[in-house]
């Protein structure tokens, strides 16, 4: 007499369809075995925004009974696994105002397990996964994050490497034989998946968190206002104007603090403050109204603020100088101006070697052209599926080949 | 008692020259929750930063609203409120005459405020048509209506407006295996329909947010010229047209080219084409329109044959046209003329 | 130029009594109240207001943003917009223009507008008719509008003035619709005292939008999207507001009775011939007229019947009502409007007291009456039989569960 209850923790509108593939499996594979489940996502999160942390729900139990008491909810209270499919979001997620940063394994139930899709190791993971009261398992699947777009669908078998791994996970409730048949029955099922499966249930690796394990940082929240606290009306006050930077110099607008919107972001801006042409291009055309003006006139991105679409490095006529590097490269949102301005040399260096790296320069976001899936799948899976293509389209893709 | 320091005056708002010469403040900034790339958040902030500080936006039901303004959630420095999905118009209109009936009696202090009310395609084109079009008849109030057109109800989840391209993927015009288009409409043309049927609307203009500059001062000219005036812009829209979201500027800039939105404003009934589109009319080739619709996963579903009937439709647009691209009125030839007469 | 001003000086301060509907009672109240933004939009029989406002405005007599709106949908929004930048509105409507408005009538209250709405009851369509019936304004009652039913011009005169009193109050900033019977108040004239304009200005201060005010000067971002985290709180705040309206509409009718010399002493309801009264009759509207009548004939015969007439069904005066009631033998609700499938298949008005009466120690029997649906005129015999049928429960000391249609063809 028990129930499993999962979270799928992915990317709004680009990992849409997969966490819904994700969720129905666990519930049709339980069902194999005579179990009852619900399959839903955050209501909160609908409509969902590109990029934005997005929360898909699978709640499978013995019975009806057990079922009923996680039904009519938004959210469980906690989760035996959670499964995340942009390593990128083990940093946190945030996806309304006054829900402050929200830890990866916040609902993760002591002794239950984080399942991610990453190339990294669970050492360079636990640097950005904030510490736990209480140990817990970390299962990687050696995989890029899927960034299938949304009406087109990547097929790089993420959505059945994940099942094959949570039959490893809870055997009890998903066997990889249910699973299996789950997959075969399922329109998007096929013979090659269910390999695919059960290769993930071969190789999956797990390892056991513990308290003292994982990045120290009190994730920011928020006491919410009594209701004769709040301005009638539905009225609330406006963001203050902005001020110069210093002495008078460049210029800083004052952000929204209840939603700061980093967690949405998977690749950061990495400017080179040498090569600025200062053409104002980056800072115009950001809807994110990210780009700080400095006293000397290039321009800082808020990391607090950056979503990281990368409409910066696409309109930047200057080769290198915006340069979208994915998140799993940094460990904080400090300023890179400033960092330039202490010490250039060192800035330099610390530049070209986050630029340097193709893994990390990559995109993989959305459709780009009709083909381009057909292209990517002739790579290998255990790779991540997706083979680390050179040239980012855009403005000046031609300067940007590798 | 009417005040004597009271006009009806609007804001002179000279064109930034050069994209050096732009208001550095911003009256728009970070805060709201749309998606990465969102070309209609840039138009929020570009429009705003066009108008300056001493101006009211009004925002009905769309994307701008549930995604852009979330409760405590808002990126707005001017201020700022919600009007209905159909109501642009009237909450334009609404701002603008209760500013000008206490200024007019002395009861509020009398000087220049913009009022600028947006709307999305579904909210402007569909819903809101109606109130859009009585206001641009009410010549004695200053307003900016600006329609940011993403071409779908892209908040509610991505569902076919009346601006959703012909045979677009929509969550309501899904391809299937035995009807590949099921949306066959071809989109309104919004900016054409409001120069032409409102005499007195002194200023109609498209934009497009991969052209900021411009953008920035269509909407200076248009809160200049004053009266009631409309705004059309092009927002590429990577959630509902599926494309990579650093793709957006890229796909303005395209929509442009291949002919399909044209950059144009008609001032006093004068028609001026600007950017590319005035090159295009000055003869320079048009790009093929698959170039821009096999980006978008929205079209990933088309054949051929769909690609040339959208191609052989923008064709049309320039060359059948009255006034190319703006205005769907054909001359009868002169043959065809002597026989109508007959 | 002297002598016109002082002529000016003395018109300000002199009452005037006219011979007027009313709607051009409503007419002189916006007037002498110095309305900033009105929107019209044609439908029968509300629109008499507004063309009393556009005489007014063609006049000269008064100066206002004056705008002929394309729907009710936009006609509701202009005001509502104009409202939040601080002018002081007025706006109206009939039947289904009321409900073509619904959805801009539905923000109002939580936007904390206060918009004063002008409601000639009509019936709903089908059948178009023009006829009055309550339920188009009663479709607003559960939305934090505040409401009132008058039965004369001069009631029509005070009680605009009172509104806007009441909704521009800090503590309420809520919409208020004053329902004017069709016809038999929007089309027929009657004596109207109408004050002066230096009385008017004692008695209502200028509307101050204060710290919800959507201008340059105090930058705010009004009405945001909302989640299940906020939506509770913000409809709490509501709730706050209307109960606040009681305390605030009592200071009203006080302030009214000192500044003009007249007004009810008690502002919710008007009771006749309650005080030795076996059987009460509660109505709502015109409805009055017949009924008093009634009243005085059997009261020749004996009878003794009253009359409670409600101004103010939203807030409603729920122990107010109560103490006056219990202390009948038998009370008998006379509904201008119909709430089908409802308890007892009653009019609205009758679910309302039954359930106002729910924790009273003393519950008279009451019975319920639904009468004059699409302007149908009340009789004196329609008021006799609902009467004799209260005297007999009075004296069963039982209601009959029936809803009594009172004047159809049977």
């Amino acid at each position: 007499m028990s129930a499993l209850i999962c979270e799928v923790v992915y990317r709004g509108i680009f990992q849409k369809n997969l966490a819904s593939r994700i969720t129905r499996g666990i519930v049709l594979s339980a069902r194999k075995a005579g179990r009852w489940g619900i399959a839903f996502g955050r209501y909160g999160d609908s409509p969902q925004r590109n990029g934005i942390p997005a929360k898909d729900f699978a709640i499978v139990a013995d019975t009806k009974e057990e079922l009923e008491q996680n039904m009519a909810r938004y959210e469980p209270k906690h989760v035996d696994v959670t499964i995340c499919v942009d390593d990128t979001l083990s940093k946190g997620v945030e996806s309304w105002a006054w829900y402050g940063l929200q830890p990866i394994n916040k609902l993760t139930v002591p002794n239950g397990t984080l399942l991610m899709t990453s190339l990294q190791s669970p050492e360079s993971l636990l640097k950005d996964i904030h510490k736990k009261d209480a140990p817990y398992k970390l299962s990687l699947i050696p995989a890029k994050a899927s960034f299938a777009g949304l009406w087109v669908y990547r097929e790089d078998h993420t959505e059945v490497r994940i099942l094959g791994a949570l039959a490893k996970i809870a055997p009890d409730f998903l066997t990889l034989d249910a699973v299996s048949q789950a997959i075969k029955e399922s329109e998007w099922g096929s013979d090659l998946k269910v390999a695919s499966a059960k290769k993930a249930y071969e190789r999956i690796e797990t390892r056991e968190i513990k308290m003292t394990e994982g990045n120290g940082e009190i994730p920011f929240s928020f006491e919410m206002p009594k209701w004769w606290e709040m301005r009638e009306g539905v009225t609330i006050p406006a963001i203050p104007v902005g001020k110069p930077k210093e002495a008078g110099k460049g210029y800083v607008p004052e952000r929204n603090p209840y939603f700061k919107k980093y967690t949405t972001r998977t690749m950061r801006p990495v400017i080179d403050f040498d090569t600025c042409v200062k053409c104002n291009l980056c800072w115009i055309s950001c809807p994110d109204s990210v780009f700080d003006v400095m006293p000397d006139g290039t321009f800082d991105a808020a990391m607090e603020a950056c979503c990281g679409c990368g409409v910066c490095e696409a309109v930047c006529p200057v080769e290198h100088c915006v340069t979208m590097v994915n998140e799993q490269a940094f460990d904080d949102n400090a300023s890179q101006w400033e960092m330039w301005r202490k010490d250039k040399a060192a800035y330099k260096t610390w530049l070209g070697t986050k630029i340097a790296d193709k893994k990390t320069t990559v995109r993989s976001h959305g459709f780009r052209f009709r083909g381009q899936y057909d292209q990517e799948l002739k790579a290998e899976l255990d790779s991540g599926g997706v083979e680390i293509t050179a040239g980012i389209p855009g403005e000046n893709a031609a300067h940007k080949t590798v | 008692m009417a005040d004597a320091t009271f006009s009806n005056a609007t804001q002179v708002l000279e064109p930034f020259r050069g994209i050096k010469k732009v208001t550095i403040e911003e009256y728009f900034t970070s805060g709201h929750r749309t998606c990465q790339g969102c070309e209609s958040a840039l138009i929020m902030k570009l429009m705003v930063k066009a108008a300056g500080p001493r101006t009211i936006v009004l925002g009905s039901t769309g994307c701008m609203y549930v995604a852009n303004t979330t409760y405590y959630t808002t990126p707005w420095v001017v201020p700022w409120m919600h009007t209905q999905l159909g109501s642009s118009g009237s909450a334009a209109l609404g701002t603008a005459a209760g500013l000008k009936a206490l200024m007019k009696k002395g009861k509020m202090k009398a000087e220049s405020i913009n009022v600028i009310a947006f709307c999305g395609d579904g909210g402007g084109a569909d819903m809101g048509l109606n109130g859009i079009s009585a206001t641009l008849t009410h010549k004695d109030y200053n307003c900016l209506i600006l329609l940011y057109d993403n071409e779908s109800y892209a908040n509610t989840d991505i569902q076919l407006s009346g601006m959703t391209p012909y045979g677009a993927n929509t969550t309501f015009s899904p391809p299937g295996k035995v009807i590949r288009n099921i949306h066959t409409r071809w989109k309104k043309n919004m900016a054409g329909m409001m120069a032409a049927g409102h005499p007195e609307c002194r200023y109609v203009a498209t934009v497009c947010g991969s052209y900021a500059v411009e953008m920035m001062n269509k909407v200076r000219r248009a809160l200049t010229i004053g009266g009631p005036t409309f705004i059309h812009s092009l927002d590429p829209c990577p959630k509902g047209w599926d494309y990579d979201p650093m793709l957006s500027h890229e796909m303005g800039e395209l929509a442009i080219e291949t002919g399909l939105f044209p950059l144009y404003e008609v001032e006093d009934g004068v028609v001026k084409y600007y950017g590319k589109t005035k090159a295009l009319i000055e003869g320079r080739k048009r790009k093929p329109v698959r170039e821009y619709l096999l980006k978008q996963g929205r079209f990933a579903h088309f054949t051929e044959e769909d690609l040339g009937y959208f191609q052989a439709k923008v064709d049309e647009m320039w060359e059948k046209w009255e006034i190319p691209a703006v205005i769907p009125f054909r001359r009868l030839d002169a043959s065809k003329a002597a026989l109508e007469v007959k | 130029m002297a002598v016109v001003e002082t002529k000016a000086a003395q018109a300000a301060s002199e009452d005037k009594e006219l011979l007027i509907s009313g709607s051009e009672a409503v007419a002189e109240a916006l007037t002498l109240a110095d309305l900033d933004v009105v929107t019209a939009y044609p439908i029968r029989p509300y629109d008499t207001v507004m063309q009393a406002i556009a005489k007014k405005i063609s006049g000269g007599q008064l100066t206002a943003e004056y705008i002929v709106a394309e729907g009710e949908h936009s006609q509701f929004e202009i005001v509502k917009h104009a409202s939040t930048v601080g002018a002081r509105v007025f706006c109206g409507s009939s039947g289904v223009g009321w409900a073509y408005a619904m959805e801009c009538l539905v923000v109002t209250p939580p936007l904390r507008v206060p918009m004063i709405c002008l409601v000639g009851n009509r019936a709903l369509d089908d059948p178009g008719a023009f006829g009055v019936e309550h339920n188009d304004a009663l479709f607003v009652r559960d939305l934090g509008w505040m409401l009132c039913w008058i039965d004369t011009s001069q009631e029509a005169f005070d009680t605009t003035l009172i509104a806007y009193r009441v909704a521009e109050d800090r503590r309420v900033f809520l919409p208020c619709a004053i329902s004017a019977d069709g016809a038999f108040l929007t089309h027929s004239q009657a004596i109207t005292m109408v004050a002066s304009k230096e009385k008017v200005d004692r008695f209502l201060p200028r509307y101050n939008r204060g710290d919800l005010l959507l201008h340059p000067d105090n930058p705010i971002t009004v009405a945001p999207q909302a989640n299940e985290d906020w939506v509770i709180e913000i409809r709490r705040q509501n709730d706050e507001a209307m109960k606040r309206a009681y305390t605030v509409i009592e200071e009203a009718y006080a302030d009214f009775r000192k500044v003009f010399g007249r007004g009810p002493e008690n502002p919710w309801f008007e009771e006749y011939m309650t005080e030795d009264a076996d059987v009460i009759l509660i109505g709502m509207g015109t409805i009055s007229l017949p009924m008093k009548v009634g009243i005085r004939n059997m009261r020749a015969q004996g009878k003794k019947v009253g009359l409670v007439r409600l101004r103010w069904f939203r807030p409603f005066p729920t122990e107010k009502i109560v103490a006056a009631l219990s202390k009948a033998k038998a009370i008998g609700v006379v509904d201008r409007n119909y709430s089908f499938g409802s308890p007892f298949a009653s009019g609205v008005v009758a679910n309302e007291i039954r359930a106002a009466l729910y924790n009273s120690d003393k519950r008279p029997p009451l019975l319920s009456f639904i009468s004059g649906l699409g302007g149908r005129e009340v009789t004196l015999e329609d008021v006799y039989k609902a009467a004799d049928l209260c005297y007999s429960a009075a004296t069963s000391g039982k209601s009959d569960a029936r809803t009594h249609w009172l004047g159809v063809r049977e």
